[in-house]
């Protein structure tokens, strides 16, 4: 079950207007920020300090993984059932690269999606959004609206209003 | 003329997606039409067996491998444009790559057919698999031809991936856009897709890595392909030039099929003028000029192997491809491969719709007719001349062969009517944002 939700929303149709309320809620401790845009802009990446995924990391395992299954039933099948074949040798590297080259992609695409996935869980886990109908409701975010949602106690609410308010915020709701 | 903004690419793309009208369902009559002559065509194969095509001996290849090298190459073009051309931020990449990719997909597909068609037994193909059998025989590791199997097998999984993965911000932008059952069913592929920043985070990096690892990928499939002829001891595919020659070959179909594909999306879905402009269709006469000039440098190459060598049969089969009875189907393949891309030299030519839809027709036949050269003269004059051949294809073959742009194309007319078929969320990412204080 996903975490309770106090804190509050709002909608901007202007990137700079964003941007800039972000960097003012870090600016006064609000770290529990998500935010919504209808493609990825950097700009924001910026004003949320150029957070860094570890998505990659999933993607070298792979690979590794890959690699090391395939120098397996390579290895394994030729040794199994030898098949000579005039003088060449019953296992060599050569005979090993292409299939280990392939199938160090394809494990690497697979533990890729996989971490992507993972990753994604858990940072949406970590920074919860409102429950309520008219946020999930809302429609715009993958049209032409960015949306910043601030997770934080009751007492910070109108802080926080003010602050997404001054920067020309559509609409501000407060949720607790 | 409108400008684009975040809210009408969406409009526009969704409006594609609406009920198909009339010109749809007449098309689609026609390409069913020719799919249940292939599908006849094959199955009267499979009840009497190989005897029914033109393959003999010594010629086992023909028009089912052609078809086979056609459509990888086809389905080259795709991830070449999804992948490399993302790599390297090409401008005109984003309108066209979303179609090319699943014309990727689409070709890989009916590329896998005819290895089963050719087969004969279609109902032994399990046996290229690796699996713990009863007999405890295992595939043979050291031929190219099961190096194949894999190659195809990754690259048909890493398309589909990176077709499905491009796809999911688009799925759930057209979710938004829809109501009631419609949103219902698009809400399920858009996997709760809501474009927060650690969506995209995540999600671009993933997707940069797609980018990354199939880049080889691309160059690593069709040499492999390449192999399956290089790696044999015949005059005419035992050379070095293969893998780079069949790579070069495949950008070159690939790009004349995304131009021929285009074209007529551009026509249908009046909305997409705006967004898949005429500077986009020639960035990809460029790169058909490109790829065609490597094209005729391989076959100059190999003319200048086959002499230099002073090997007698390379010689003798480099004579027999421009004078020899397939000469007809070598001198066409010249013309379109060789001479008519040269037009695109001319800026004129290469920013004329009509111009750029005749041409890549003209190269799309030209790269059949370059694979069916090479399957069927090297085997047809091989080594032992008192066992030289010739090649004529039969019916069930240009049915087959008919039939595959059918399952080629009911797939595409499918994928435009429920996918979104330009990537909404990249050709956002190529508009200025809007700003309150103009920059």
């Amino acid at each position: 079950m996903r975490k309770k939700f106090s804190g509050a929303w709002a909608t901007f149709e202007y990137l700079d207007d964003t941007c800039a309320a972000i960097k003012e809620l870090r600016n006064r401790g609000f770290d529990q920020i998500t935010t919504h845009t209808p493609c990825p802009r950097h700009e924001i990446d910026h004003a949320l300090g150029n957070p860094q995924s570890r998505v990659p990391f999933a993607t070298l395992a792979g690979a590794f993984a890959g690699f090391g299954l395939a120098v397996l039933i390579i290895t394994k099948m030729a040794l199994d059932w030898i098949l000579p074949v005039s003088a060449k040798p019953i296992l060599s590297v050569p005979n090993i690269v292409p299939i280990a080259f392939e199938l160090s992609v394809l494990v690497a695409i697979y533990f890729t999606i996989g971490g992507m996935f993972l990753m994604i869980l858990r940072d949406t886990w970590k920074h919860p959004v409102p429950k309520s109908r008219k946020y999930k409701d809302y429609d715009r975010f993958m049209r032409d609206r960015f949306g910043i949602v601030v997770a934080c106690g009751n007492h910070d609410l109108k802080k926080i209003e003010n602050i997404l308010k001054k920067h020309e915020a559509e609409e501000v709701n407060l949720e607790s | 003329m409108n400008q684009l903004t975040y809210g009408n690419i969406n409009d526009k793309v969704v409006s594609s997606m609406e009920p198909p009208g009339k010109s749809w369902m007449a098309s689609m009559v026609l390409i069913f039409g020719a799919l249940s002559m292939g599908i006849f065509a094959w199955a009267i194969q499979i009840r009497h067996g190989l005897e029914w095509s033109g393959i003999n001996h010594p010629i086992a290849w023909g028009v089912y491998i052609t078809n086979f090298v056609f459509w990888i190459g086809i389905g080259h073009a795709g991830t070449l444009i999804s992948a490399v051309l993302y790599l390297v931020r090409a401008p005109f990449r984003n309108s066209i790559y979303r179609a090319s990719e699943a014309m990727t997909v689409f070709a890989v597909m009916t590329a896998g057919l005819f290895p089963l068609i050719h087969l004969g037994r279609v109902w032994f193909a399990y046996w290229l698999m690796p699996y713990p059998n009863q007999r405890d025989l295992w595939v043979n590791f050291k031929s190219p031809l099961l190096w194949d199997v894999f190659a195809i097998s990754t690259y048909v999984s890493v398309s589909m991936a990176f077709f499905i993965l491009g796809l999911i911000p688009d799925l759930a932008a057209v979710r938004d856009e829809s109501k009631g059952l419609k949103r219902m069913l698009y809400s399920i592929p858009a996997l709760c897709f809501r474009g927060t920043n650690h969506q995209w985070l995540h999600y671009m990096r993933g997707y940069l890595l797609f980018a990354a690892i199939a880049t080889p990928l691309v160059f690593s499939v069709h040499s492999i392909v390449s192999w399956d002829f290089a790696m044999s001891s015949l005059p005419g595919w035992h050379s070095t030039i293969f893998a780079p020659y069949f790579v070069a070959g495949a950008i070159f179909s690939g790009c004349a099929m995304v131009l021929t594909i285009m074209i007529p999306l551009r026509r249908a879905f009046p909305g997409f003028k705006e967004i898949i402009k005429v500077k986009d269709l020639e960035g990809m006469a460029k790169m058909i000029i490109f790829t065609s000039l490597i094209v005729t440098y391989a076959y100059i190459v190999e003319f200048f192997m086959a002499y230099y060598s002073g090997a007698k049969y390379e010689r003798a089969l480099f004579w027999f491809r421009p004078f020899g009875e397939m000469s007809s189907f070598f001198w066409v393949m010249v013309t379109c491969n060789c001479i008519v891309p040269l037009a695109f030299f001319i800026k004129k030519i290469r920013t004329s719709i009509p111009a750029l839809f005749v041409i890549s027709l003209l190269v799309n036949v030209g790269m059949w007719l370059e694979r069916y050269v090479i399957v069927g003269t090297s085997l047809a004059h091989g080594f032992a001349p008192f066992a030289w051949g010739s090649y004529q294809f039969e019916w069930a073959e240009i049915w087959i062969t008919i039939g595959s742009f059918g399952w080629f194309f009911m797939w595409f007319f499918i994928f435009v009517k429920i996918m979104p078929s330009i990537a909404i969320s990249e050709m956002k990412e190529t508009l200025t944002p809007p700003f309150r204080k103009k920059k």
